[in-house]
């Protein structure tokens, strides 16, 4: 299962975190910690996967993939396929790419509620909901409607 | 850039992003919360935008990692607002802040089966988006019967539906009764019929997770899967826009590939032929292109598709197939296919006979270790440790070699661990083997654990043919101007036993061995200084006829070190400076070391340990792991009189009977521990050299290393052998199970507390199902103790649970545990440890577990004692005095006289303090009778300088006077109070434990009745 989805930027400042297990909040920064560590020493065309048995569990690794000035971290264990969850993370930023309209670290800085709303529509769990870009934009859409229907 | 539409909250975030530093920012925020809190306590009528926008705030500053203590019952009431915007939010925080077992989460369950079950689907998707994140036992109780029926429902919209089908596994996993529903398996198939692409791909994550549980409930959706992966593979009947980049959507075919490997296998004729078929399409049909999400997306499903093909165990031209394919993965310069090419091949390694196929690739792979990029390295360092057999093994480990003295520091120790492994597991002969370990040492001797020397000494010692030609090679080493200290030890430990067969070699004196030696003396540490003692008396001794320049040096380096401030040095020198004056009869008691007992390499087990997986393990993972378990173990061939040496490293292949006991106790076997007489300083000055004689003459040594535990040197050789107090004798234990069904610890649980109390790691617990060991690391205030728990059996544990009672003066975390420890797998439980306050408490492990019969529960104290936040201190005469005076009287320095303690000698008793990391500062007291020590309390508020006094009375030693002080009065007395309890405490375990011949004698089957009735 994807046990957690993190998105932070190359300073390693966490821009938006969300842990399907349990966590508490200072082993959370604690493992984001560990993750910046890891990830800022690899080089650009390095493979997107590294090892985290030492960060958050046995088995478990980070896949990453690294955009302008951020991250996006998916920690998964050993039950997901390393390259489907690559697909997962281009999902997740191709929809917020829609969404905002050529998405910068700043959208997700000041919308991180909005950001936290189109994750629920992709991860739900620990689990894949929808893998479909279009399905996603669309339930977003619908939800951000009702939100300003006030 | 869009703005989040809350102006107050833009405006924090702003604030928070103009901090110049972590200080300001914690200002930043902690005013905020300040705000938040008294809005929320004081305001009553916030409007519905104040409490979204303050609820938000609070998610935000949960995720810059502040911890938000409050709050919660706001955030929870939000999801019971009319509005959706609302409730949005109020799901959306809840599901972040709170976890499952929050109290809060029960007032809210009402509502949320309202949410779930009304008719308004955006709330339903907001109710179970944040039942699935958050799970729970009281959700999973009173929400499953409906979450099932929205699942089910084709009047349902497709969002709802998948939604509820993530709720509905989230449920499962915490609760496997929700689905325990008659013909559950029936409509499991049938919603694999669903026409919505993202429907199925939700059922399609529960299937696996019901049938990695239970893969016998739900063989009739194998069929289902196939026929899906075929319209998938043929692109048949697939809504545009669930392809991506081409692909029809690689997530669901990749996820069903996952089911199908979670089924043992696949029987039927039919179904396997064209799974088969699908497969070899998929196989044939991927190729590398431009486009890197394309060929991301293409390759999962290819990688997926191997997987699958190794779980099926498919035709022998299939498995070459993959080979063949795997073998261009690992050449192309794309590092995500390179790496997944490294790792299929690792595994395809351990399911399928490939071996020879694979080697073909080694140059490739070996460019691999070189790459920059250190996941590539690790893949392809675990590739190589498992393709090396005898054939490879020299090339393989050659280059590891290579490898290490450029290697990073991040994978050194492994990479020392495996050469030294790989090296013991397929030396084509044993000078081979040494040459390595010494090469090992001397490049990367801080990355090679005391295993690692301990084997070479066993292997030597155990083959008579080995012995010169490693003193020799030992010689040549130490003769370099820059040598590591394990070095030092294992070359000191092979050339004080063996260099006398070198003597008529130029150079190889025993004088000269023992300069080339002493060289190094004055650099090493005191372990390293006491096996170089036992050294110079061995090779004394060997030097018969004496050479009177060489006795006299070695005699004044003892001399020298007889009032050394470690006590194991000190004694070591005062012990062999009065045996060499006992001249020729020193020969019989500096005998040659006895063959080491025949055990499995404690490098092998530490290997496996750390292959130790999770609970959440797939089918192939499974199968891998219990093959794994019986693969390699060297097993020594054991001859009982002792006179056989050593046969060659031979290869076991179904040695997964024998139970490993566990690293800790077999680092026991240490030299050390094996070497020089440890036992009393009575030794010494007892005249009766004869039973000393008697115990280390070469007659009793060269008996059947079974007959030895009859000796008394038993104890100190074997100390873990579970002989005393009442310890249930391994065989009885077995009767036991029989008869009664109820499990007993093999040892003491008494001792292995004690045992820990004084050292970092080693068993806490251990009976025939579960071994739990401890391993620790203290750094002042605070602690990281890793609990490992290992089942030991070829059976799961079920229903484990470990749950800390900690006292109040500690603050503990330990993160829950799973609830299945699969056959002979080991997990590991950290736990933080923070010390608040002195306290003599000890936090209590509540654990229990089931094996197929019975459930067994123990409560066991955690080694958490008060020692393990003491730090020595070392002070100056002056300062201590200048201190002790300052601190005069109650209630910051406290005086009592101690009666009924331990006799023991004073080095013993100072010795004791320095095992508690109380320093002793010799000579600081002019009264030799008395003990100045010092050492600095830890805790959440800072260090506290602790001193410590003891007055001994000669003429009584049971009692003495004890005065602790320090600046901080309950300190002063918890320390006081520890203190006084070691030194009575101790007394009433060994002095009645030896001395009680009843539970000596009640070993074996006799024992385990006696015990029962």
């Amino acid at each position: 299962m994807i046990n957690a989805v993190l998105v932070m930027n190359t300073q390693g400042k966490p821009r938006l975190t969300k842990f399907y297990k349990q966590v508490p909040v200072e082993k959370q920064q604690e493992i984001i910690r560990a993750i910046y560590a890891v990830l800022s020493s690899r080089g650009e065309n390095y493979c997107n996967f590294a090892d985290a048995s030492n960060i958050s569990g046995s088995d478990n690794k980070l896949v990453y993939k690294h955009f302008a000035t951020l991250y996006f971290i998916f920690v998964v264990d050993g039950a997901e396929s390393e390259l489907a969850i690559l697909d997962l993370i281009q999902v997740f930023v191709e929809t917020l790419d829609r969404i905002f309209k050529n998405v910068c670290e700043l959208d997700i800085v000041y919308n991180f509620n909005k950001v936290h709303t189109v994750l629920d529509e992709i991860v739900m769990g620990g689990q894949v909901v929808e893998t479909n870009s279009a399905d996603v934009m669309k339930a977003v859409q619908d939800i951000f409607k009702l939100e300003r229907a006030v | 850039m869009a703005l989040s539409g809350m102006r107050g909250l833009s405006v924090f975030i702003s604030d928070v992003r103009n901090c110049q530093n972590k200080e300001l920012e914690r200002l930043r925020v902690d005013k905020e919360l300040a705000n938040v809190r008294t809005k929320f306590k004081h305001e009553k009528g916030l409007t519905p935008y104040e409490k979204k926008k303050y609820v938000w705030k609070m998610l935000y500053i949960y995720m810059l990692g502040y911890d938000v203590d409050f709050g919660h019952m706001e955030t929870i009431a939000l999801i019971s607002a009319p509005k959706y915007a609302e409730k949005q939010v109020g799901y959306i925080v809840t599901s972040c802040l709170l976890n499952e077992n929050h109290d809060f989460l029960r007032l809210v369950i009402n509502t949320v089966r309202n949410d779930i079950i009304g008719r308004n689907e955006t709330f339903q998707c907001l109710a179970l988006t944040m039942v699935g994140n958050v799970g729970g036992k009281e959700f999973s109780e009173s929400l499953a019967p409906d979450v099932q029926k929205l699942l089910i429902s084709s009047s349902c919209r497709p969002l709802v539906r998948k939604k509820a089908a993530l709720c509905l596994l989230r449920l499962y996993r915490k609760n496997p009764d929700v689905v325990n529903v008659d013909g559950w398996s029936d409509r499991m198939a049938q919603l694999l019929d669903e026409r919505d692409i993202g429907v199925v791909t939700a059922v399609m994550s529960l299937l696996v997770s019901l049938v990695a549980n239970n893969p016998d409930g739900y063989w009739n959706c194998v069929s289902k899967c196939v026929r899906l992966l075929e319209r998938l593979t043929r692109s048949q009947d697939i809504p545009q826009e669930y392809t991506y980049y081409g692909i029809p959507s690689p997530w669901l075919q990749v996820k069903t590939m996952r089911v199908l490997q979670y089924f043992p296998s696949i029987e039927d004729p039919n179904i396997r032929r064209s799974l088969l078929e699908v497969l070899q399409r998929i196989l044939m049909g991927t190729d590398v292109v431009k486009n890197v999400n394309k060929n991301n997306a293409s390759h999962a499903v290819l990688f997926e598709a191997l997987s699958l093909v190794m779980h099926l165990d498919a035709e022998k031209d299939m498995m070459s197939q993959c080979v063949a394919l795997l073998g261009k993965f690992i050449a192309v310069r794309e590092p995500n296919i390179r790496y997944l090419g490294l790792e299929n091949m690792t595994r395809m390694l351990l399911v399928a006979d490939v071996q020879e196929s694979i080697k073909r690739h080694q140059a490739q792979i070996i460019t691999s270790l070189k790459d920059p990029d250190i996941s590539i390295r690790r893949r392809s360092l675990d590739l190589l440790y498992g393709m090396c057999d005898v054939s490879n093994a020299k090339d393989i480990v050659e280059e590891l070699l290579q490898y290490l003295t450029t290697a990073d520091f991040a994978i050194r120790e492994e990479l020392a661990l495996k050469a030294a492994i790989l090296a013991e597991k397929f030396a084509p002969d044993l000078s081979w083997y040494v040459d390595v370990i010494l090469q090992l040492i001397e490049k990367a001797g801080d990355f090679v654990s005391d295993d690692i020397w301990y084997r070479v000494v066993q292997f030597v010692t155990n083959n008579e043919d080995l012995q010169a030609y490693s003193a020799a090679k030992a010689r040549d080493y130490l003769d370099k101007p820059a040598v590591h200290e394990t070095m030092v030890k294992v070359a000191g430990y092979l050339l004080g036993e063996y260099s006398h067969l070198l003597a008529r070699r130029p150079g190889c004196s025993p004088r000269e061995i023992f300069s080339i030696i002493h060289d190094k003396f004055p650099s090493v540490t005191t372990s390293t200084k006491a096996i170089l003692l036992s050294s110079y008396t061995k090779i004394l001794m060997h030097s018969q006829p004496g050479d009177p320049e060489l006795l006299k040096q070695v005699l004044s380096v003892f001399k020298k070190f007889e009032t050394y401030l470690d006590a194991e040095v000190q004694q070591r020198a005062v012990e062999y400076f009065a045996l060499i004056q006992k001249g020729p009869s020193m020969v019989d008691i500096m005998a040659e070391m006895p063959k080491f007992p025949e055990r499995q390499s404690a490098l092998i087990k530490k290997a496996e340990d750390t292959d130790g997986d999770a609970a959440d393990l797939s089918a192939t993972k499974l199968r891998l792991q219990q093959q794994t378990s019986n693969a390699v173990v060297l097993v020594n061939q054991h001859s009982a009189n002792g006179t056989s040496h050593l046969a060659p490293l031979s290869k076991v292949s179904s040695g997964s009977q024998n139970i490993d006991r566990g690293v800790l106790e077999q680092s026991h076997v240490g030299p050390q521990q094996n070497g020089m007489p440890v036992t009393a300083v009575g030794m010494a000055q007892s005249p009766n050299a004869d039973l000393l004689g008697d115990l280390m003459a070469p007659l009793a040594i060269e008996a059947a290393p079974g007959s030895v535990p009859a000796t008394q040197t038993s104890a100190s050789l074997v100390p873990e052998e579970p002989s005393l107090g009442g310890s249930a004798d391994p065989l009885a234990l077995a009767l036991l199970d029989g008869l009664s069904s109820s499990v007993q610890p093999t040892g003491s649980i008494q001792d292995w507390f004690n045992a820990l109390c004084k050292k970092d790691s080693g068993v806490l617990y251990e009976d025939s199902f579960i071994q739990i060991g401890i391993k620790a690391e203290w750094r002042g205030s605070q602690g990281h103790v890793v609990i490992f728990l290992g089942n030991m059996q070829k059976v799961a544990l079920t229903s484990v649970r470990a749950t800390v009672l900690p006292p109040s003066h500690l603050r503990m975390q330990l993160l829950p545990v799973p609830e299945t420890i699969p056959p002979r797998a080991q997990v590991q439980c950290p736990l933080d440890v923070l010390s608040l306050h002195a306290s003599r408490e000890v936090p209590v492990l509540d654990f229990s577990y089931s094996n197929s019969t019975v459930t067994v529960g123990s409560k066991l104290r955690l080694p958490v004692v008060m020692n393990k936040f003491l730090q020595p201190a070392p002070i100056s005469p002056a300062d201590f005095v200048t201190i002790w005076r300052t601190l005069s009287g109650p209630p910051n320095k406290l005086q009592e006289v101690v009666h009924g303690v331990k006799p023991m000698p004073l080095p013993e008793m100072k010795e004791l303090f320095n095992s508690f990391h109380i320093n002793v500062s010799p000579g600081l007291d002019p009264n030799l009778n008395n003990i100045v020590a010092a050492t600095t309390f830890f805790s959440e508020s800072g260090a506290t300088l602790c001193l410590v006094r003891v007055e001994t009375d000669p003429a009584d030693r049971t009692q003495l006077r004890l005065t602790v002080a320090s600046t901080d009065s309950s300190t002063t007395f918890e320390l006081k109070e520890y203190i006084k309890e070691q030194l009575v405490d101790m007394s009433s375990i060994t002095t009645t434990l030896p001395t009680n011949p009843a539970t000596l004698g009640f070993t074996g089957p006799a024992a385990g009745l006696a015990g029962l009735l």
